[in-house]
């Protein structure tokens, strides 16, 4: 029975004591954890909107040069120049692909994109994320809607390389990038 | 007097080596494999791995060994599990909310390090039944021998699958990049080969 006792209240203070300095730590990181993924989001969208912007000051550049524009839940980022942006979010080979893709002010061509989150194959899928393949988007027509195809083959406005090698990671850009375009579109018609 | 105090010296020095050597957490007693396998592909995320590791075992092995006489019998797995993992969580929020960089290229393996067999094992091993500076520094032994491991592993894998040690390239521009040294399965045919070769090297010295 004492022993019984003895292990209850060893439990119960390691429990206490554990579940303590969690939630104190938890209070002390919060602040400086949120701060960062909201300076994350904020200069995705910078850049993908093509404003210019310094380490220390993006916050109040973004206050300063950004509408954001919240319809339906779903969140639109608006330039100064009428340049919009939004998120895509999906399902990639191995996890999700989360990115910013802005559109000039016609509205039908490719400003940027930008990937924030992949989990894709190092050094295959995950070039997705490369600058010198999201450089192949700009100015491409999203209408009447972004098509992938083999890597050298893109001739149409609308048409993209796929990645040599990482083929269902590119296929998969693809499926997320139009879905979260055609969604928009839905959104401007109301 | 004097001779007491020899061989408490050895004693301590013997301790701190072993988990270096003789007694290798990884090739000797195969042990932490999963991170040795996932985050040496770079070394950046090889150092910035040991540095986690090392903390945690180190820390870990001295709070079991200061409550080994408070801790009962019947609860000490229990005990473990949840000294380690407090501590594991509390080092991810602290890179996450200082290190925002590494924590997002370790992602999720710095919560694994709960799940690494090397601070466990050191607990049940070592600290539970020993005094607390020894128990320290069998941790700490164990963390650079580890680290040892992990810094090899990244040597190989970083040049050959990327071209570039530390960010830096160092192959030359016609260097075709190995990408099976980037992905999981080449980097299990490299801790076998590493794993061979230091075996053979430690029964040679024997």
């Amino acid at each position: 029975m004492k022993s019984a006792l003895k292990i209850l209240a060893f439990c119960l203070s390691m429990g206490t004591v554990s579940g303590a300095l969690l939630v104190g730590i938890n209070a002390w990181t919060s602040v400086r954890i949120n701060k960062y993924e909201e300076m994350q989001l904020k200069s995705s969208v910078l850049d993908a909107l093509e404003i210019p912007y310094a380490e220390n000051n993006v916050i109040d550049v973004f206050k300063a040069n950004v509408n954001v524009i919240e319809k339906d839940k779903r969140t639109i980022y608006k330039g100064k120049d009428d340049a919009v942006a939004f998120e895509f979010k999906g399902s990639g080979v191995w996890g999700e692909i989360y990115g910013i893709i802005s559109l000039n002010p016609d509205l039908v061509t490719i400003r940027n994109v930008k990937i924030i989150h992949q989990e894709e194959t190092p050094g295959l899928g995950s070039r997705i994320a490369d600058k010198e393949y999201l450089n192949l988007f700009k100015d491409k027509l999203i209408f009447p809607e972004l098509v992938f195809v083999p890597a050298g083959k893109a001739k149409e406005d609308n048409e993209v390389d796929i990645i040599t090698g990482a083929t269902y990671s590119s296929k998969a850009l693809e499926k997320i990038l139009n879905r979260s375009i055609s969604d928009f579109m839905e959104l401007m018609k109301q | 007097m004097a001779e007491g105090k020899d061989i408490k010296q050895s004693n301590w020095f013997k301790v701190l080596t072993m988990g270096m050597w003789a007694d290798h957490p990884t090739f000797c007693m195969v042990l932490g494999i999963c991170s040795a396998l996932a985050i040496t592909n770079r070394m950046d995320n090889a150092l910035a791995m040991s540095a986690g590791v090392t903390f945690c075992l180190v820390f870990s092995s001295l709070f079991v060994s200061l409550l080994r006489n408070v801790i009962p019998a019947r609860v000490r797995m229990l005990a473990y599990m949840t000294i380690i993992a407090t501590l594991v969580i509390c080092t991810d929020r602290f890179l996450k909310a200082f290190f925002p960089p590494i924590s997002k290229a370790m992602g999720p393996y710095v919560g694994l390090i709960i799940t690494n067999c090397i601070i466990m094992g050191r607990a049940e091993a070592f600290a539970i039944k020993n005094k607390t500076w020894l128990s320290v520094l069998d941790a700490f032994g164990c963390g650079v021998g580890y680290s040892f491991i992990l810094i090899l592993m990244a040597l190989v894998r970083e040049p050959m699958g990327f071209g570039t040690l530390l960010g830096q390239r160092i192959m030359p521009q016609t260097w075709s990049n190995w990408v099976i040294f980037t992905i999981a399965p080449g980097a299990f045919f490299l801790l076998g080969v590493y794993i061979w070769i230091l075996r053979t090297l430690a029964k040679k010295t024997e």
